[in-house]
């Protein structure tokens, strides 16, 4: 069995938003619910100043206090590690919403169920994920983290990514930063 | 169907199209689910999306959607508000004003303007020129006509590209490939930063390809000359230029290097802030990586239209790559050749007469390049009787608003093609509405470069407003009513199916695959063959000479200067804009708005003194203009400096998301134009700033 | 903001709806001819914690709209909201129990008091557990928050009590010095954690001072300088201390409104309390 997961190279990303657009179309998202959100970062002093933006969405983490606190089991994991939200058992109390440290849920305006990245899952399995796909500066990678011939694996370990917070939620989305 | 029906059902199907997201006109891959759009993708064969697209590609793909598109014909009546009426009542009208103009002022009193489209140039070009007038204009002068125009003056071409894949150190001078963006050239400049290559950016501000930079270096705005002519100064003074190329490939070296004794670093620091010992350094440093090293050609900020010395700034660009010898060298600047279409039946595509009288504004700007005229410049001459818009925001982004609000209403008439309610349209007589690009069909594009391909716009849904037309679908409308659809006898897909077969393709092979190669060119790495007069890098060059200017390679100094206690603007694109016509785009929109992207950079230090935080409000006020906006505190910007994003501050009620958002900085523009080419200096505005509110 | 009023008005009436039954107990065993009180805090009980449910599946949109899912909150055990749903459940049936033998005038059996005070305060505490478990969030995250919130909703729960008393059953009222007392103590207790609470969450990191800073100094201010310290917490405990030192003050109808208003204030800070908790709470960033 796969074991996906994704890395997010910040020493690559413009903070374009083609990933936020691209997937909002994908899955049919309303202007204003997006699965990826970015964070400007800003050090130093002029003239040396260091500047970043780092894409955060669902990391599908291993460890996932969101999964933990929901209440209804509508959080859960696929066999190849993908966390979804079954829409049918969600009641969009927002307490997964609550506990995820990455602020990567977000609520679905027409049905108040409380989504994130989904890994492009479509009829059960992983699809092609638009926001990788569309990466202008190809900034991501996605693919089976279990195996080390991969092109994942093999990038985690030439760059020495790394999950956002340490082992914190055991993530599978890896950063080079 | 109506846009609600579409999208019911859930079959997926395939279509090829070319972006009309900005200029660069990608090709994408579209799916469509049960009739309606469902997602945008690069294609994998076209050179300029090389298999992505950017944030807008999916942006503007759903103004198909839109609320504000327009869906019918609209005439404008006395009290100012505009009125629905038929496309034959439109076309009529219209063909009998220009046909009253045309008697009464002559053809050379209409003009066309246009932001070039694959059918929209054809069909533009051919509709003003069957008229008999020679006023066909781009958006170039507010775009990049200082630098087509300076680099065609000294390497006889307005374009030539930088050879990322084994270039050892590049220079940005004004320019971002992380904002103005087309993705091949975000592609081309990670792989260099992957592959080590020193990548030095020269700006004001630390803009969003900072991630792949290895130097920025503040820069005065509009002190880039300066700070060329004294990389110049190093180059020569200390023996570090290519003296083969010099003495083989260039005319006016002596002239140049006697010119540029002046230049020291020392001189150049004192107009452009850049130290002395840096300029040193980095000249130092690109003679040595040369020729693998070169300054990007630039597009609009710097040598495009936005100061008094872009034109000059442009040909420096040019002087220094030739002093590196970088011109056609591996990982230099190179000249690449661009397909054109062989000769079409003549009976059923008749040539259209070249028009007698020259094209207004000409004569007072002989440096303007051909391809692009100056629109602003026509406007202002009270000249044009006539004005057409053909995807074309240009009363509010070619320079003055103000200026071009006057050009208009002394018109006698205006009409504007368009798929919404822009500041232009506002101020038309006729509005007519084309189909958006995705539901129609245009004229095949050829694409240069190393190699050759040919790609197209097909429609990738069905028509949704049955009351709008196709760009071709206009201008033979147009052509009919103005008394010269002779030669229009042709529909779109005929044109394009004559002009594929004579590179060897068809519609249909089109159809199949959105991009087809054609036979490679067979580029080599060698100097190029320059197209000016005397055959080589002209360092010194007659034509500029002739307008009184020197025509050796030199330094002008910007026009306006800001006094104490002013600031320097400068404007820039943002990933998710294209100049004014995104801002409507709701998914677009919504980013800006989520992130305050309509926020004005200002330095940390600058506020400080005017006691503002990020978040607060001020007014950006001179003497043209005032209106209020909030600020983003940034250690990412010179101190002295503003940066305002280009796309904000729409005009038009009718784009109720743009209206009143953020601030244009056109509007604090005089309204003049760069000396002999016609740009609209975008950039010479100095402004000052008082917190209104926290 | 991830929840707004709705939520905090669940949590301040489950409290108070907890905190209700138990002074509903303890008046049982201090004055069992006391009926009124007694009976209202039982009422009182299931009513608040029915309104705050309501409240809080007004905030559960996708729940709202195809209210079988509610039938899936029963599935976590791990989840502190089901958890909740489970003290609810049973603390609901307990006061229900509870309230048809007083209607009946049947004898409450001890063993129902008992559980049902188990549950009543499991109740209390789980909402100070809720949201104490939510790591992203340094003003939940805390050991203070939820004795903070137990404090409070014992607090809101004998003044709703407390003001009945006073109206229906002024004489038996006047005589429950202890209800009085405890009044002070959990107000006491209540500024203390409260002063802990932001000490601890201020000085643990930037998002922490940040959202105490905006309580104490910025956009919550108001809320809470007036709502919570002078009406809910400084005027109710200035009023019982008052009230318990003249001996017959109440008896005056200035006394009487009097301790009504500070009854009120106990409730209002009580209220303001959760909303100012689940408004300012800043999240941790983790870039
Ligand atoms: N997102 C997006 N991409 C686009 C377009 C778009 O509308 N939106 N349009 C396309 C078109 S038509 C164009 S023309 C190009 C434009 O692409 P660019 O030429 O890259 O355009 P700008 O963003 O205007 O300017 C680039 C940089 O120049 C800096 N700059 C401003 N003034 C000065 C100066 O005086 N000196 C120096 N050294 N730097 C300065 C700005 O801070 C900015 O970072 O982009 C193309 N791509
Ligand atoms: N304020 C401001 N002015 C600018 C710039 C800026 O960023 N801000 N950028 C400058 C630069 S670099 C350039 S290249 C020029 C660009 O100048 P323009 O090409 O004029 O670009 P836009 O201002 O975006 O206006 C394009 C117009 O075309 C319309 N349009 C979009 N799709 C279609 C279509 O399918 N058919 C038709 N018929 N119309 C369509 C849009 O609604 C819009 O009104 O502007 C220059 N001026
Ligand atoms: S990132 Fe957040 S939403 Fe995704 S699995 Fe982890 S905790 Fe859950
Ligand atoms: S909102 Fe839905 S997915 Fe999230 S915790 Fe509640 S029931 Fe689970
Ligand atoms: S993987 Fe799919 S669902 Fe997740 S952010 Fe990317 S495009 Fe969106
Ligand atoms: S598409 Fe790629 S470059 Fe653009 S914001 Fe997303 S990750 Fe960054
Ligand atoms: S650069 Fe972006 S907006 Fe411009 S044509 Fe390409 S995909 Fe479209
Ligand atoms: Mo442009």
């Amino acid at each position: 069995m796969a074991r996906y997961g994704m890395l997010i190279n910040t020493k690559k990303c413009v903070g374009c938003f083609a990933c936020r657009l691209a997937c909002q179309m994908k899955n049919e998202l309303e202007v204003k619910e997006s699965f990826i959100h970015y964070e400007d970062v800003e050090k130093g002093k002029f003239p040396r100043v260091y500047a970043e933006v780092v894409p955060m969405q669902c990391m599908h983490c291993e460890d996932a206090p969101c999964q933990t606190v929901c209440p209804t089991h509508a959080t859960y994991t696929t066999d190849d590690g993908v966390v979804l939200v079954e829409e049918e058992r969600c009641i969009g109390c927002k307490y997964c919403m609550a506990v995820c440290p990455y602020h990567a849920r977000v609520q679905i305006e027409s049905t108040g169920v409380i989504e994130k990245c989904r890994f492009c899952y479509e009829n059960g399995e992983v699809g092609k994920p638009s926001c990788v796909s569309t990466c202008i500066s190809k900034a991501r990678i996605f693919g089976d983290l279990d195996d080390p011939e991969s092109e994942i694996s093999k990038a985690i370990v030439a760059h020495n990514a790394l999950p956002l917070a340490g082992n914190l939620t055991e993530s599978k989305i890896f950063y080079v930063r | 169907a109506s846009p609600d029906e579409q999208g019911k059902g859930s079959e997926v199907s395939r279509g090829f199209t070319l972006c009309n997201g900005c200029s660069s006109k990608c090709g994408l891959v579209c799916t469509v689910k049960g009739g309606r759009l469902w997602t945008v993708e690069g294609h994998k064969d076209h050179p300029y999306a090389k298999g992505t697209a950017c944030g807008r590609a999916h942006g503007v793909a759903q103004m198909a959607y839109s609320a504000s598109r327009i869906t019918t014909p609209l005439r404008k009546t006395e009290d100012g508000s505009f009125v629905p009426c038929t496309w034959d009542e439109a076309f009529a009208e219209i063909g009998e004003r220009v046909k009253k103009i045309q008697a009464e002022s002559g053809p050379e009193s209409i003009a066309m303007i246009q932001d070039p489209r694959p059918s929209g140039k054809y069909y533009s070009k051919r509709f003003i020129n069957a008229l008999g007038s020679a006023n066909l204009y781009t958006h170039g002068c507010a775009c990049n006509l200082s630098k087509e125009s300076g680099l065609t003056e000294v390497i006889g071409t307005g374009k030539y590209s930088t050879d990322f894949g084994k270039a050892k150190m590049v220079m940005f001078v004004g320019r971002s490939y992380g904002d103005g963006i087309r993705p091949s050239s975000v592609q081309s400049v990670a792989a260099a930063a992957d592959a080590n290559c020193r990548v030095v950016l020269v700006d004001p501000r630390l803009n969003n390809t900072g991630i792949f930079a290895t130097d920025w270096v503040p820069i005065v705005p509009g002190g880039d000359l300066a700070f060329l002519l004294g990389m110049c100064n190093v180059l020569i003074e200390e023996d570090l230029y290519n003296h083969e190329f010099i003495e083989n490939e260039t005319v006016g070296f002596d002239e140049f290097a006697a010119q540029c004794k002046e230049y020291t670093p020392e001189w150049a620091e004192g107009i452009c802030g850049v130290s002395a010992d840096r300029i040193r350094e980095l000249a130092r440093a690109m003679a040595k990586a040369a020729p693998a090293a070169s300054i990007e050609p630039s597009w609009r900020a710097v040598n495009g239209c936005s100061y008094a010395n872009s034109f000059e700034t442009a040909r420096a660009f040019c002087a220094v790559n030739a002093l590196l010898g970088s011109f056609g060298q591996k990982g230099g600047a190179l000249l690449t050749s661009t397909p054109s279409f062989g000769d079409l039946d003549p009976e059923k595509f008749p040539k259209v007469p070249k028009p007698k009288v020259k094209r207004v504004g000409d004569a007072e700007y002989p440096l303007v390049l051909d391809s692009m005229g100056s629109a602003a410049v026509a406007a202002a001459s009270g000249k044009v009787k006539a004005f057409f818009f053909y995807n074309s925001n240009g009363a509010r982004g070619y320079g003055s608003p103000k200026m071009w609000t006057k050009a208009l209403e002394d018109a006698e008439l205006v009409v504007t093609i368009d798929i919404q309610m822009s500041e232009t349209a506002m101020q038309s007589d006729f509005v007519l509405p084309e189909c958006s690009y995705i539901e129609r069909m245009e004229v095949p594009e050829a694409l240069g470069g190393k190699k050759h391909a040919v790609a197209m716009r097909l429609p990738v849904i069905d028509r949704i407003h049955p009351e709008t037309k196709s760009c071709d679908e206009i201008f033979a409308g147009l052509a009919e009513a103005c008394g010269v659809g002779k030669y229009f006898g042709f529909s779109v897909e005929e044109l394009s199916e004559a002009q594929l077969n004579t590179v060897g393709t068809s519609v249909a092979e089109m159809r199949e695959k959105g991009v087809v190669a054609l036979p490679d060119p067979n580029f080599e790495y060698k100097v190029p063959k320059f197209k000016t007069k005397s055959g080589k890098l002209e360092l010194s060059n007659e034509k500029v000479g002739a307008t009184g200017m020197n025509p050796v390679i030199s330094y002008i100094p910007r026009k306006v200067m800001p006094g104490e206690g002013e600031f320097f603007v400068i404007g820039g694109k943002q990933s998710i804009h294209s100049h004014t016509m995104t801002l409507p785009v709701e998914s677009l929109n919504a980013i800006s708005r989520e992130y305050d992207m309509e926020r004005i950079w200002m330095a940390t230090a600058d506020a400080e003194k005017l006691g503002i935080e990020t978040g607060d409000l001020v007014e950006v006020y001179n003497d043209n203009h005032s209106d209020k906006v909030a600020v983003k505190v940034t250690e990412r910007i010179m101190p002295g400096v503003l940066f305002v994003p280009s796309h904000y501050g729409g005009k038009s009620k009718d784009l109720s998301l743009a209206y009143g958002y953020g601030i244009d900085m056109s509007d604090y523009l005089d309204g003049d134009f760069e000396p002999h080419v016609g740009s609209i200096m975008s950039q010479e505005v100095a402004v000052k700033v008082r917190k209104v509110q926290a | 903001m991830v929840w707004g009023p709705l939520i905090a008005g669940y949590l301040f009436l489950a409290g108070a709806a907890a905190g209700a039954y138990l002074t509903a107990v303890l008046v049982e065993r201090l004055d069992p001819e006391a009926r009124a009180m007694r009976f209202a805090g039982r009422i009182l009980g299931l009513v608040l914690l029915g309104i705050g449910l309501v409240m809080l599946m007004i905030d559960a949109e996708a729940g709202l709209k195809n209210p079988l899912r509610f039938i899936y909150l029963v599935m976590n055990p791990e989840s502190v909201m089901t958890l909740g749903v489970y003290f609810i459940c049973v603390f609901m049936a307990v006061d229900f129990a509870t309230c048809v033998l007083e209607f009946l005038k049947k004898p409450v059996p001890g063993a129902l008091t008992i559980v049902g005070s188990v549950f009543a305060f499991a109740v209390a505490a789980y909402t100070g557990f809720l949201l104490g478990v939510v790591n992203d969030y340094p003003l939940w995250n805390n050991s203070v928050l939820p004795i903070l919130f137990v404090a409070s909703a014992l607090t809101a729960g004998l003044a709703a009590v407390s003001l009945v008393g006073m109206f229906a059953e002024r004489a038996a009222f006047e005589k429950m010095a202890l209800l009085k007392q405890i009044h002070i103590g959990l107000a006491v207790l209540e500024g203390v954690a409260l002063f802990a609470l932001c000490a601890i969450v201020y000085s643990n990191s930037v998002e922490g001072a940040m959202a105490v800073s905006s309580m104490l100094t910025g956009s919550y201010a108001g809320l809470f300088w007036v709502g919570i310290v002078a009406v809910g917490l400084v005027a109710p405990l200035a009023i019982a201390v008052a009230e318990l030192k003249s001996e017959n003050a109440s008896e005056s109808g200035f006394g009487l409104a009097l301790g009504a208003a500070g009854e009120v204030g106990a409730l209002a800070g009580s209220f303001c309390l959760r909303l100012i908790v689940v408004l300012a709470a800043v999240p941790l960033i983790l870039v």
